[in-house]
């Protein structure tokens, strides 16, 4: 087990946190991800698109769980192609996954702890760290439950707590509102537009009132390529009553979607 | 709040550790006997309970090597820097510490039980004991790193009855060199007390069980299906080296003599009685006992005048040559260290006539011997049964027949008597058959 210097968890600052040139991606056999550009600098972003557009492939890519299959990626300023430059980014990288795993028998405290540890934090700096990703998702009265005890928005809470414990630079969040109720979900708005102000977080979610509510943009893809990208505000510029949706944002979401088709189409 | 500590605390190595510990000391406890005799009796069970221990630590293992899986962390866990390795060494810590720890501990129970009793302490036990562990420590590894590759529920219950037929079949399989690399329980089969390990095997096997434990750990950490075959090279390696130096001979592998365990201890004064060093805390209640013994057997003409444990090591030594002023005996201890069955040191010692350790191929004559000795003990025969500790039938004309031939020795005179008792005796001496010759 190596000493990790302070050197090593430094912040830099990088132009872009994401880049993404003619990025290929495989899900299984299938090119869930197939030549999308990408360029994410801090901030809060959403992704957005439908069931298989390959949002949760270029999350888990951009996570450094599944390899390019061709084009570019880099994670602040890192090629996640060389392994020790993988290492770095990782340091600076908070996930929640989709499907968020963890070990039923450890306490809030101890799991956010064992990934504190995991992402090389100093080990003096873990017992602190844990305490304020825990206090910011809200589970301060739960730290030492044990993680089977909780109900499902609360374990998605300790899953973003475990995500922000090592203050990431890139913070990838997959439907991280799922089983929140609605008081939490502003709850965990705040939270996001608090952690963009010095972070890539990007959002992956099906709920455009929640990206509209907390992200700085948003990243509509489709078929593994990027539809649009731009603020809420332009998102919901693009629709017109001639388009489902409740909300201007769900109505400029369905317009593009159907303009992008219609293109495809052709 | 250590990764280590979590570990210990929510990992499977305390529940391991507990019930490994409850087990061997439930398992010690139940049979104190086996194993009041000494540091190296102790020893030498807690080896025994192997099969029980060692498949606890194997499916323990492999119960907590299927944790990722189970609560498919893998893919939150793959985004992290820590390397697999790494993020392993707290979990192979923790079993292996509990584990390990648990075993001592079922030694140090025993332990506490005969510290004040055992008269000796023989060095091997040390290397015994601290291998004893390791070959749970390799258990749990082991376990550890099959629980990672076939991550399936009934992985660990299959593996524990493995690893019971696996202790059990290695530890009596030919060759026996075969066995003592192979089994952590080889060797523990007690049939003296002066018996111990030999170094070199005890050597083997924390080779082995070296290279087994390696073997664990990679297949814990392994990345892909070549690193994974690659993992076996350590047991093979382990093996392969332990095979070279491995003794072949029986002296080394069978149930082999500590000479000073061996060595007698005896009393200052006359008429002299020699226990084992290993016996050497029940020398003072044996002393009177044995010297009762000797008054007995001094009704005949050239009897014994010394008495010694009987210190055959009898699997790998002929008996020695018979002296005639020495007679041996069983010592027996109780299940608390002490001497057991005192009562059954005097009619022992006559039985015999103070022969010695008898030819198996002469023809004896059980009721004539029998009333021979009790004549000497001036008491009527009685059945073996209850009499000698490890009696529990016999055939009912023997003593009838004994008691018949030991009321005609009293209508004698007692030195027509004695002659005749004395001649049963100097007939065997002879090998030669002595039926009638209380009776002539």
């Amino acid at each position: 087990m190596r000493a990790v210097s302070t050197a090593e968890t430094a912040t830099t600052i990088h132009p872009w946190a994401i880049q993404a040139e003619a990025l290929k991606v495989r899900a299984g056999r299938h090119l869930a991800v197939d030549g999308l550009d990408l360029s994410l600098a801090t901030g809060v972003h959403g992704l957005l698109g439908r069931n298989g557009a390959g949002k949760t492939t270029l999350m888990r890519a951009l996570a450094t769980v599944l390899k390019p299959a061709g084009g570019r990626l880099t994670l602040l300023g890192s090629s996640v192609d060389g392994r020790a430059d993988l290492r770095q980014a990782r340091r600076a990288l908070g996930y929640l996954p989709q499907h968020f795993g963890y070990y039923p028998r450890f306490t809030v405290r101890e799991f956010v702890s064992y990934l504190a540890w995991l992402k090389e934090m100093p080990k003096r700096d873990i017992p602190a760290a844990t305490q304020r990703a825990i206090d910011r998702v809200g589970l301060s009265a739960k730290a030492d439950a044990r993680l089977r005890t909780l109900s499902g928005g609360m374990l998605r809470r300790a899953g973003v707590a475990q995500a922000i414990v090592n203050d990431p630079q890139v913070l990838l969040l997959d439907e991280p509102t799922v089983g929140l109720d609605p008081e939490q979900r502003l709850d965990l708005r705040e939270l996001l537009r608090d952690l963009g102000t010095d972070a890539c977080v990007l959002v992956s979610t099906h709920l455009v009132e929640d990206v509209v509510a907390a992200c700085t943009e948003v990243v509509l893809i489709n078929e593994g390529r990027l539809v649009w990208q731009g603020t809420p505000a332009a998102l919901a510029e693009q629709g017109d009553e001639h388009h489902p949706g409740d909300s201007p944002a769900e109505r400029g979401y369905s317009a593009l979607l159907r303009r992008h088709l219609a293109e495809a189409a052709r | 709040m250590s990764v280590l500590g979590i570990e210990l605390r929510r990992s499977a190595a305390a529940g391991a550790a507990l019930l490994a510990l409850a087990v061997g000391v439930a398992a010690l406890y139940t049979a104190p006997g086996r194993w009041s005799q000494g540091w190296m009796s102790l020893t030498l069970t807690v080896k025994e309970y192997m099969i029980l221990l060692w498949p606890i630590a194997l499916a323990a293992g492999a119960w907590q090597g299927r944790r990722e899986h189970r609560a498919k962390v893998g893919e939150l866990f793959a985004t992290t820097p820590r390397s697999r390795a790494s993020r392993m060494l707290p979990v192979l810590v923790a079993m292996g510490a509990s584990v390990g720890l648990a075993f001592l501990l079922v030694v140090a129970a025993g332990g506490m039980r005969i510290a004040s009793t055992a008269a000796y302490f023989p060095p091997d036990v040390v290397a015994i004991t601290l291998v004893g562990a390791l070959s749970l420590v390799a258990a749990a590894w082991l376990g550890l790193g099959i629980g990672r590759l076939l991550p399936t529920l009934v992985t660990a219950p299959v593996l524990a009855v493995a690893g019971v037929l696996l202790v059990f079949f290695t530890a009596i399989m030919r060759p026996d060199w075969m066995g003592a690399i192979l089994s952590p329980a080889y060797g523990s089969s007690p049939f003296y007390a002066f018996q111990t390990i030999d170094p070199r095997v005890t050597a083997v096997l924390a080779l082995f069980m070296g290279g087994l434990a390696l073997t664990g750990v990679l297949l814990l950490v392994a990345r892909g299906r070549r690193a994974s075959v690659a993992a076996v090279l350590p047991v093979l390696l382990g093996f392969g080296v332990a095979a070279a130096i491995v003794p072949r001979d029986e002296a080394a592998l069978v149930a082999p003599v500590d000479p000073v365990a061996r060595e007698l201890v005896c009393t200052d004064d006359a008429p002299k009685v020699c226990v084992t060093r290993v016996n050497a805390n029940v020398l003072d209640a044996l002393t009177p006992l044995a010297r009762q013994g000797l008054a007995v057997l001094a009704k005949m003409p050239d009897a014994p005048t010394q008495v010694y444990e009987d210190r055959r090591a009898y699997l790998i030594e002929d008996a020695p040559a018979r002296d005639a002023d020495i007679v041996t005996i069983v010592v027996r201890i109780d299940d608390h260290g002490g001497l057991a069955h005192p009562d059954a040191v005097v009619p022992e010692m006559v039985f015999g006539l103070g022969t010695g350790y008898g030819n198996p191929e002469c023809e004896r004559n059980g009721a004539v011997e029998r009333a021979a000795a009790y004549h000497l003990l001036g008491r009527e025969p009685v059945s073996d049964v209850g009499v000698i500790p490890e009696m529990i039938e016999e055939e009912p004309q023997l003593n009838a027949e004994a008691v018949t031939l030991w009321q005609g020795l009293q209508k004698l005179p007692a030195p027509e008597a004695m002659s005749r008792v004395t001649a049963v005796r100097d007939a065997i001496l002879a090998c030669q058959d002595p039926t009638g010759l209380l009776s002539r």
